[in-house]
């Protein structure tokens, strides 16, 4: 009895964010600089021909397409994190490994700007230096949430200071970096959709077959040791896994904070911490927020836009605060 | 279950565990005792491989235990501890029903003969009113007897508890005793603990190791090992040795220091 109606909680939130991110995605298709109807949208999209609906294609479907896999990628590389450090606020963001992927997306485009997957390939560099740095300086005192908060700051800022510097280096020779350095997701090509979609989507795969870790990494490693499992590599590979969906997200749509933190929080209270559904929800519910992010800095104040991940810090300070505060239910914080 | 001349060393420390030897009895209760610090939680955690022996031989059904694969392992050690800590939103049921892990492959589902092994270690451990009870919701008894139950479901020969009654208050640490007893008679478990309590150790056992500075002084039967001279030289307090006249059963009383 409490099982099914446990089921059928968990099915009806499905549905519902389904249904939103459904809804959302006409509605950003349709909104904007062009407004159509939706009528002429299909219509143009079946029979071809409409200019109008051309320009659309090109514009704007991108950027839905690129927010919504941007989004499922922060919040499941979030929910991963969150597993395998044992601490509620560990996020990409947080952890400074959205800033270490951003800055070696700069080498990628200084260096070897002919080959499109280049700045995502430098990116899983940066982001899995980062990631190293916070197991070495850390680890010691057995992850600490604090410590590792702290840590992630400190690395947070010193990727975000060689960015800075490295753009300002840029200008003053004249080399154009391009739209890189805004954290937003305008101007998004299909060639950006198709490494988010096909890097993004293999490794939102991934994270779902190792699932049966995540719930297992409840777990103290001396106790899944026990069950024979061999932690370190379960350890290893979930990091990984976490960090290279948070680098894919960083190389095509920038840094974007909070979308890791706020998403499986939610999620969590909703339908519950086991991950075979928690992955996928949060998955769904990230495409949904930072599609919505988009969509609303885009339309909020237009002509003028407001970047989604600028959104998404107004949104996600105070909620990392709240967390904070009932922070005495969460273990050493 | 034996081990030789076993000798292990914690990092950037002298050795700890020096050249021990011993055998666990098969399906015994056996109470490893000595004082704080003295290697026992270590040496448990050396015969179930949580640490790798620098020196000597462990082994299992005859073979050695560096040669086994971890699963195989899980298979046939399980292990409790006096202080283990989950997320709080793990139920009861969720928990017990990691102890199936070593016996599948990552993505299986629980067979019904999981189900029924699961079942019956709730059962053992009288948690069935429990099952979907989060586990921060539980006293400290009754989630010692939670991670029992865990282990239990992993289906070992052998169960292993370090400190399994420290945090616990008489009742529960008796009804933990209980508990491990029964599970040695009806279901011939073999037993290893590391107990505090000598009166304990004297009453719930078949046999005893005594310990100090990571040496083994005696090992045998209870009565055999804990006696007035091996309790005064490595607790250094003196007891007097009764035994009841209703039972026959033996129990210390210290005496002073």
């Amino acid at each position: 009895m409490n099982k099914r109606r446990e089921r059928n909680k968990i099915v009806i939130y499905f549905l519902l964010v389904s249904i939103f991110l459904g809804s959302m995605i006409v509605y950003a298709a349709i909104k904007g600089s062009i407004p159509i109807s939706i009528s002429q949208l299909v219509n143009g999209l079946i029979y071809g021909g409409d200019e109008q609906v051309e320009v659309i294609k090109d514009l704007r479907f991108p950027r839905i397409i690129v927010a919504i896999f941007t989004g499922a990628v922060l919040s499941v590389s979030g929910v991963l994190f969150q597993a395998v450090m044992r601490n509620p606020l560990a996020e990409a963001g947080i952890l400074g490994i959205s800033s270490g992927a951003s800055f070696f997306t700069f080498f990628g485009i200084l260096f070897l700007p002919g080959w499109y997957i280049s700045e995502t390939l430098f990116s899983f560099i940066g982001g899995t230096i980062a990631c190293i740095i916070i197991y070495l300086l850390s680890w010691k005192s057995g992850l600490k949430p604090l410590r590792v908060i702290l840590t992630g700051i400190a690395i947070s800022a010193m990727f975000t200071g060689l960015r800075d510097a490295l753009i300002n280096i840029c200008s003053f020779l004249n080399i154009s970096v391009g739209a890189t350095n805004a954290s937003n997701l305008t101007m998004k090509t299909w060639e950006d959709v198709q490494i988010i979609v096909v890097c993004g989507g293999a490794l939102l795969a991934v994270a779902f077959f190792v699932s049966p870790w995540c719930n297992l990494l409840r777990l103290e490693d001396k106790k899944i040791a026990n069950l024979g499992i061999r932690i370190h590599w379960v350890r290893i590979f979930v990091s990984a896994i976490a960090v290279l969906l948070a680098s894919v997200g960083t190389s095509v749509a920038g840094v974007i904070m909070f979308a890791g933190l706020i998403i499986p929080h939610i999620a969590r209270q909703l339908i519950g911490a086991n991950h075979y559904i928690l992955i996928p929800f949060s998955a769904l519910s990230g495409a949904l927020l930072l599609l919505s992010a988009d969509t609303f800095g885009r339309l909020l104040i237009a002509p003028l836009e407001i970047p989604a991940s600028t959104l998404m810090a107004i949104i996600g300070g105070p909620f990392l605060i709240f967390l904070l505060r009932k922070g005495d239910k969460i273990n050493g914080i | 279950m034996e081990f030789k001349q076993i000798s292990f060393a914690y990092q950037m420390k002298g050795t700890f565990i020096k050249e021990l030897s011993g055998t666990i009895e098969k399906n015994k209760v056996t109470s490893i005792i000595g004082p704080n610090g003295c290697g026992k939680s270590t040496l448990l955690s050396l015969l179930a491989r949580n640490r790798n022996i620098d020196a000597g031989s462990i082994t299992l059904s005859g073979k050695e235990l560096s040669e086994y694969k971890a699963k195989e392992i899980a298979k046939k050690i399980a292990m409790v501890y006096q202080n283990n800590q989950t997320s709080e939103d793990v139920t009861v049921e969720e928990l017990i029903r990691f102890g199936r892990v070593p016996h599948k492959s990552l993505w299986q589902k629980d067979s019904t003969e999981d189900e029924k092994i699961v079942a019956w270690a709730i059962q053992c451990t009288n948690l069935q009113s429990y099952k979907h009870t989060y586990l921060n919701e539980l006293s400290g008894g009754q989630r010692q007897r939670v991670w029992i139950a865990m282990a239990l479901a992993q289906k070992t020969d052998i169960l292993f508890l370090d400190e399994p009654t420290t945090y616990l208050d008489i009742y529960h640490q008796i009804e933990l005793l209980q508990l491990v007893r029964k599970l040695n008679e009806e279901y011939q478990i073999t037993i290893v603990m590391v107990l505090h309590d000598i009166n304990q150790a004297l009453r719930y056992s078949d046999c005893v190791i005594l310990m100090k500075d990571g040496k083994i002084i005696a090992s045998g039967e209870p009565r055999e090992v804990i006696t007035e001279k091996n309790i005064k030289e490595i607790y250094q307090v003196d007891i007097m040795l009764n035994t009841e006249k209703e039972t026959g059963g033996s129990y210390i009383i210290p005496l002073g220091i």
